[in-house]
């Protein structure tokens, strides 16, 4: 699917980042212009200190800019209540991390259910499970959803990741350095994954500093020291 | 919903919070323990105060009142009031002659069965006939090794013992057949403690063969005039036989005590009702004139309400029939009205004093308890830090962390309290017989028998005191998560991720 068609789902304007440590001033993000569009996949291309986590972290209201706005679906989502921030975070937007950041007391179907459980949303607790278990198997782990995190190789973790952010039917996927903790083999299977998301019409985010991931995205863009490259 | 999955999980997967649950199980148990103890330890002395003390008491000075019958009579007409019973309170010196020994006591005067209707007297008396069968038993040798003779003699002592009858000889003071005497007329009854010979075995009961019951004990008491002078120096001496001895469970009163038949002690007191002369000639020394009659005085009067009256209401009610009788009666002594309570304050007082200050020092101790809840919790937020940071990157909000952390605490503080409150009631209610194990496995007595006056452990849980006390628990170990929970609810989400 491209993006051509689409309507544009997220914009950043003039996103600035500042960092204050020791007396020093950092500048992470240095007004970055962004636009989204819906089903499109976006690689954020970057080294390591780039600013390029920063940036999906404030795309993803887990953080406030110093500087700038994010607009999702024509919504600054900084000027939401923090009620309404944390919907964004738990409803439109699903994170996938590098270190997967499960949480180790829960199994892996718990791990997935979790996310709809703070949503508070409509579905069941019944069919809250039977769509976990079926993302679950459709990401190729239905033998392993009692399991918990420390019983799991890193691509089985990730898979279960995805799972969590995909419960609740976001329309915006944030995934960062989503293979950066994996194998090669590993890494190609959850980039697999990707790619069959992206063919379903997920809007993926996905920053890198690997340029083969980023090839495999509808559109990238280079972000050096806090500053977009077109 | 996520937080009590979250709750549930971390309690079943984590030491720490075992840990903090324990402290709060010890504290719990530690104070309804002291609590409990305690408690039964100023329960069973209540109990014991009012075994022989009327609900309220009217007491003059120790000269005593007259007209006691017609204020008896008025306090009866009354719908509050059951029974009234009059008794003579003096001191004197006691000398047991079997054991030589001489000691001041109070003595007192009543009549038991009357006595008995206000206080709980006859249920105080110690001896029974089946102690001195026991004793008979232990001599009685083997059957088969006696001389018929020797058999009738030892069937005779035990057909005496069977004839004893204690508890009459308690309740009228007559003298069994088997002790009687030319000389001695009427029995009397002494506090266990009266007489030093008396000690406790390692249960803490007495043993007859040590107790001078049946032998004859001299009274002595100084009689005195109604304007409180001793009348003449001359004190009254008279001989008893001590026919059963009484333990009320309080050991001021069963070591100082001694109940005597209370005409027997008018008389010795001269507060007996006779004729007296004004006049006397002064040739022959002979009384001139017709003599007046002179009313017995008492000392008290106890008074016992009907069942359900609340004690504040009998008082008042025996306040308002004195001051009737004393407008019409203005020559009474001075009189006095106390309730059992008031009697007994400053027994009963100290000990709720100990009971209040030590409920507060394990309080304090308890906070202990607080403290290391707060502090376990605080690094389990630190152990969370990466958990709260994706708790929150998928939508928890920081309400929703804070109540994470909050309900395990209140987890911790239920869990803990509720194994306290088992530990303390398995405890308090078989104290006794967790002593008697200790006792069997180590040879070592918590509570000597021997040395303390109470030959069990008190201990008596109090609904009320235990519930606050479970809810102080639980509400310590939510106290005690409130400073993490902050702590992780306004963790940075970013930070948290970060965390490594």
């Amino acid at each position: 699917m491209t993006a051509t068609a689409q309507k544009t789902l997220l914009v950043s304007t003039d996103l600035h980042k500042t960092y204050r440590t020791g007396g020093e001033i950092l500048e992470i993000l240095q007004g970055v212009d962004l636009k989204v569009k819906q089903g499109e996949w976006l690689a954020i291309l970057g080294a390591s200190g780039s600013g390029k986590s920063t940036l999906l972290h404030l795309l993803g209201g887990l953080d406030r800019p110093s500087k700038g706005n994010v607009q999702y679906n024509n919504q600054d989502i900084y000027k939401l209540s923090r009620k309404a921030i944390n919907q964004y975070r738990n409803r439109d937007v699903g994170f996938v991390f590098q270190f997967y950041h499960l949480l180790p007391e829960l199994t892996a179907l718990e791990n997935v259910t979790i996310a709809g459980m703070i949503s508070g949303s409509t579905l069941s607790a019944t069919d809250r499970k039977k769509r976990a278990e079926m993302l679950l198997d459709q990401l190729g782990m239905s033998h392993r959803l009692k399991h918990r995190p420390n019983k799991l190789s890193g691509g089985e973790r990730q898979r279960v990741a995805i799972a969590r952010a995909l419960l609740n039917e976001p329309d915006l996927l944030l995934a960062d350095e989503p293979t950066g903790n994996l194998d090669a083999d590993t890494g190609q299977q959850i980039l697999d994954l990707f790619i069959e998301l992206h063919k379903q019409g997920q809007t993926i985010v996905m920053v890198t500093h690997d340029q083969k991931v980023a090839d495999l995205a509808d559109r990238q863009v280079l972000l050096e020291r806090g500053v977009l490259k077109k | 919903m996520y937080i009590a999955l979250l709750i549930t999980k971390y309690l079943k997967r984590k030491l720490a919070p075992m840990f903090a649950a324990l402290a709060v199980t010890l504290c719990t148990a530690m104070v309804i323990i002291v609590i409990s103890v305690m408690g039964g330890f100023l329960n069973m002395m209540r109990q014991a105060a009012q075994t022989l003390t009327g609900q309220v008491t009217i007491f003059s000075g120790p000269t005593g009142f007259a007209g006691h019958q017609e204020i008896a009579k008025r306090l009866l007409a009354e719908p509050d009031i059951e029974a009234t019973v009059p008794l003579l309170r003096s001191y004197g010196l006691i000398n047991i002659k079997i054991h030589e020994t001489t000691r001041t006591v109070e003595v007192v005067g009543i009549e038991p069965a009357s006595f008995n209707t206000v206080t709980s007297y006859e249920s105080s008396l110690y001896w029974t006939n089946q102690h001195f069968l026991d004793i008979w038993k232990k001599q009685y040798p083997a059957s088969g090794e006696m001389s018929p003779t020797l058999k009738q003699r030892f069937d005779d002592i035990k057909k005496q013992y069977e004839n004893l009858n204690l508890d009459e000889a308690g309740m009228t003071f007559k003298i069994p057949s088997i002790w009687e005497d030319e000389q001695i007329k009427e029995g009397c009854v002494l506090g266990i403690a009266v007489d030093q010979w008396n000690t406790r075995d390692t249960e803490g009961k007495y043993n007859v063969s040590n107790s001078a019951i049946g032998t004859p004990v001299i009274i002595t008491v100084l009689p005195l005039t109604l304007g409180g002078s001793f009348q003449s120096l001359s004190p009254a001496k008279a001989q008893f036989t001590l026919v059963n001895e009484f333990k009320s469970g309080l050991y001021d009163i069963d070591a100082n005590r001694i109940y005597v038949p209370m005409a027997q002690l008018q008389k010795m007191l001269d507060m007996d009702r006779k004729e007296v002369w004004e006049n006397f000639d002064p040739a022959t020394g002979e009384p001139v004139g017709k003599p007046t009659i002179r009313s017995d005085r008492v000392s008290e009067l106890m008074v016992k309400g009907k069942e359900g009256v609340p004690l504040a209401q009998v008082k008042a009610t025996v306040e308002r029939v004195l001051q009737g009788y004393l407008n019409e009666h203005t020559d009474t002594a001075s009189l006095w009205i106390q309730t059992w309570e008031e009697r007994h304050s400053t027994l009963l007082g100290a000990v709720e004093r100990e009971k209040g200050m030590l409920t507060i020092l394990f309080a304090i101790i308890s906070l202990v308890a607080v403290v290391m809840i707060a502090v376990i919790f605080y690094m389990i937020v630190q152990q969370k830090t990466k958990d709260i940071g994706t708790l929150r990157a998928i939508g928890a909000s920081r309400k929703g962390i804070a109540g994470i952390f909050l309900g395990y605490g209140l987890a911790v503080g239920v869990i803990g309290s509720m194994l306290g409150l088992a530990l303390a009631a398995s405890i308090v209610l078989n104290l006794n017989e967790i002593q008697d194990l200790l006792y069997q496995w180590f040879g070592f007595k918590m509570w000597n028998p021997q040395i303390y006056y109470f030959d069990r452990i008190p201990s008596e849980l109090d609904r009320m005191e235990v519930t606050i006390i479970v809810f102080c628990a639980i509400l310590s170990s939510v106290i005690g998560a409130i400073v993490p929970a902050i702590r992780a609810a306004i963790q940075d989400p970013v930070e948290s991720l970060r965390y490594e």
